[in-house]
């Protein structure tokens, strides 16, 4: 019976699986596809929604994106922007997988570890963010109050003093996240099998040497796809910044996706906010397909 | 082979099903708005005084301050629904200010119908009229009874933003004003009274700033994270205000340098202000109402917050001005705009709920019950307001600050402009840069910006 279903399936068309993808690929090509062409196209045009005479888009070729980078506002959104992700991304995972290495065993009260490295993912940024805000508070906030403890004294000023307003808004995303990227790693150690531990241990391997030689390696996959969806998250996540900067001061703490919310809706400006989108989507791009590659060429 | 098929079917059914729920939700609303907006737009003569035909209205609104806004509106709605039975009004709260703005410059760049009506920032009011998004008012008031004694009433610093081009477009709504809340037990503590200059201010929250251990009470916290609202009144108590009109910008005007100096003597000279860039708007209400520092200038939108927690004598005024006994605030908060891309049947609906939601009565119960600023003379004159204020005296100040205000910053191009100044004030205020040479810079970007809107 079900040789015969095989065979059959082989020499037809197989529908199925299309019929599966289509309705993703309706959504892919309505959602992400389509802007993307639209960007790219809008990209060369002048068109300013707050200017009666630019309403209507007029071809400009290449201006918007000279503009943009004739804009030394727009150089420090580049550089905070790969601050923040550079200085996000692997620490987070870094800290994803020690809590993961933590929780991954069967001790009492190890329920109540892990609900309390997940919970900062399912608060909503916003109300998380305005919390946070009261941490960063220059007399009593938590990081002051922590830092006296170690002698520090005066009123650091986080949200405001242009040197550390971006590390706040990164020290919040590391918060936030860190538990997300937890909970892969978790499910990856806990499909590693058994028996390459038992072995490892009669053998005489240390836990430490374990961990080198086998968890790590083993979790590879895991570590792909997490980098990428960090990536991901580290360009997308700007909802703290609204709460606790406000990408000030003096812009000290715009990135990109801050600054094109700005360009398109606060400036009106669509053919700049098109252009910024495009690079956008190229540095994204650029960044997981080049995970991909790296990780692959590792396994040949 | 039979349960092959059986789970094709069930696929495809559900995929249908999908699409349906899909096609089905977004149908209705297309169909329903263009055969409306169509005959009205043919047949424009047609009085707006015959029977109307039901008609549903939406106004999108913000909520940014803490209090019930979405509760007392419906109470609103629901009287106004009693005496108008053929209007149907649905409430949409979207967020803050800016989402609001966003949500409906979204929806008609999508070419998608706006709402009627909704309460947006006084000052959006160049980016609505460029964009061609809203419709001037002067049609609807001139039919009214008596429109001109209607505008009259409203208190002049909420009518500043609301005219261009000779026209009327916004109604003033949720608006408030800024101005210097201080803990009068700690004055009469200290043996101070009320500042009445730049000089007495500063001096106060010198002597008001204690050091004990570690921690400093600052005499004066002065948020600057959103900074061009609370630093307007500076500059205009020394002297000049930050712009003359819709294209010009007066940054690098010595008052409004000497405004940036003052700022940063408080916390450089005096001593009595925490330095730098202060990220605290949300945390200045609380941190006064608990003791934790003197004086704090704010929206009179937290005046209700303020009083629930504090339990002492707290004493509301406008910024002191630079000379001895001069004074200065700054007007803020949302207006009514009524749609151009509306059917007009809507437009005329949404005016009605204007009206009704303006009267003194309803704006004086607003006032009570938000802690906004009542925004006609009448308003003061009913007696739930003059009860309130027997109460609550320091309602009547935050009202009476407003004879200080100048115009709150509105110009073409205005979140390009803003954000220039909110660059080089913060810069200024963290010591990056001296106040001359920042407002300077401000005033030559600024100037750039507003080109190809002015030229």
């Amino acid at each position: 019976m079900r040789a015969t279903i095989q065979e059959k399936d082989k020499k037809k068309i197989p529908l199925l699986p299309y019929l599966l993808i289509l309705p993703t690929m309706i959504f892919v090509a309505l959602f992400t596809a389509w802007p993307t062409v639209l960007s790219i196209y809008q990209s060369f045009f002048l068109q300013r929604m707050n200017i009666a005479k630019f309403r209507e888009p007029t071809f400009v070729g290449f201006q918007n994106y000279i503009d943009l980078f004739a804009d030394p506002s727009f150089h420090q959104t580049l550089v905070n922007t790969l601050i923040y992700v550079l200085g996000t991304v692997p620490l987070s995972m870094l800290l994803g997988f020690t809590f993961a290495l933590l929780v991954n065993r069967k001790i009492r009260g190890v329920g109540m570890a892990r609900l309390a490295f997940f919970h900062p993912m399912v608060l909503p940024m916003v109300s998380a963010a305005t919390i946070w805000l009261f941490f960063f508070t220059p007399n009593y906030g938590l990081f002051n109050s922590a830092l006296r403890l170690f002698g520090y004294s005066g009123p650091q000023n986080w949200a405001g003093n242009p040197s550390m307003a971006l590390l706040a808004v990164m020290i919040v995303a590391i918060w936030k996240n860190s538990g997300f990227y937890m909970i892969f790693y978790l499910a990856g150690m806990q499909n590693l099998p058994s028996e390459v531990y038992e072995a490892a241990a009669l053998d005489g391997a240390s836990s430490w040497q374990a961990l080198w030689a086998i968890t790590i390696p083993l979790l590879r996959r895991t570590t792909v796809f997490v980098t990428t969806i960090a990536f991901i998250d580290a360009f997308r996540t700007v909802d703290h910044i609204f709460v606790i900067t406000q990408g000030g001061p003096s812009g000290a703490s715009t990135v990109l996706l801050y600054k094109l919310w700005q360009v398109r809706f606060e400036y009106q400006n669509v053919g700049a906010a098109a252009a910024i989108t495009v690079m956008f989507v190229a540095l994204l791009l650029v960044f997981t397909v080049s995970n991909f590659i790296f990780s692959e060429r590792k396994e040949a | 082979m039979k349960r092959n098929t059986l789970f094709l079917i069930t696929i495809s059914l559900l995929i249908l099903a999908i699409f349906a729920i899909g096609c089905t939700t977004p149908t209705p609303e297309p169909t329903q708005v263009p055969p409306e907006a169509e005959p009205t737009e043919a047949a424009p003569a047609e009085p707006t005084e015959a029977p109307m035909e039901p008609v549903t209205i939406q106004v999108y609104y913000p909520v940014a301050v803490d209090a019930p806004i979405a509760e007392i509106l419906n109470g609103y709605i629901a009287e106004f629904e009693k005496e108008n039975p053929d209007i149907t009004v649905e409430p949409v709260f979207s967020g803050g200010y800016r989402d609001v703005q966003t949500t409906i410059q979204t929806t008609i760049d999508g070419g998608g119908t706006p709402p009627a009506l909704a309460v947006m920032l006084a000052t959006s009011l160049y980016d609505e009229i460029n964009a061609d998004n809203i419709v001037p008012l002067d049609d609807y008031i001139v039919s009214m009874e008596d429109g001109e004694a209607y505008l009259n009433d409203f208190l002049p610093a909420f009518m500043a933003n609301s005219s261009y081009d000779g026209k009327i477009w916004s109604i003033p709504f949720q608006r408030s004003a800024v101005v210097l809340y201080y803990n009068a037990d700690m004055f009469k503590e200290a043996g101070l009274e009320p500042p009445t200059s730049w000089q007495s201010w500063a001096e106060a929250a010198q002597a008001l700033t204690v050091t004990e251990g570690d921690t400093t009470k600052w005499g004066l916290h002065f948020s600057s994270d959103w900074p061009y609202w609370l630093f307007q009144p500076l500059a205009i108590g020394g002297g000049h205000n930050i712009f003359d009109d819709d294209c010009t910008v007066t940054f690098d005007d010595p008052a409004v340098i000497d405004a940036v100096q003052f700022y940063v003597d408080l916390s450089e000279k005096y001593n009595a202000m925490p330095p730098g860039v202060q990220a605290s708007w949300p945390s200045d209400p609380p941190d006064l109402a608990s003791g934790a520092t003197a004086m704090i200038v704010h929206s009179s939108g937290s005046l209700t917050g303020i009083l629930d927690q504090a339990d002492f004598e707290l004493g509301v005024m406008p910024y002191p001005g630079k000379e001895e006994g001069t004074y200065a605030s700054v007007p803020g908060g949302g207006n009514f705009y009524i749609f151009k891309g509306a059917p007009k049947e809507q437009q005329d609906a949404a005016w009605k709920f204007i009206e009704f939601v303006t009267q003194p009565e309803l704006v004086a119960d607003f006032s009570i019950n938000t802690g906004y600023i009542g925004t006609r003379a009448s308003a003061y004159e009913t007696d739930a307001m003059k009860e309130y204020i027997s109460q609550v005296p320091q309602a009547k100040d935050t009202m009476e600050a407003l004879q200080y205000a100048g115009a709150e910053l509105s110009t073409q191009n205005l979140g390009e402009v803003r954000n220039i100044l909110h660059n080089y004030l913060q810069k200024a205020f963290n010591g990056e840069m001296s106040a001359a040479d920042a407002m300077a810079a401000a005033q030559e970007e600024a100037t750039t910006a507003l080109e190809p809107f002015c030229k």
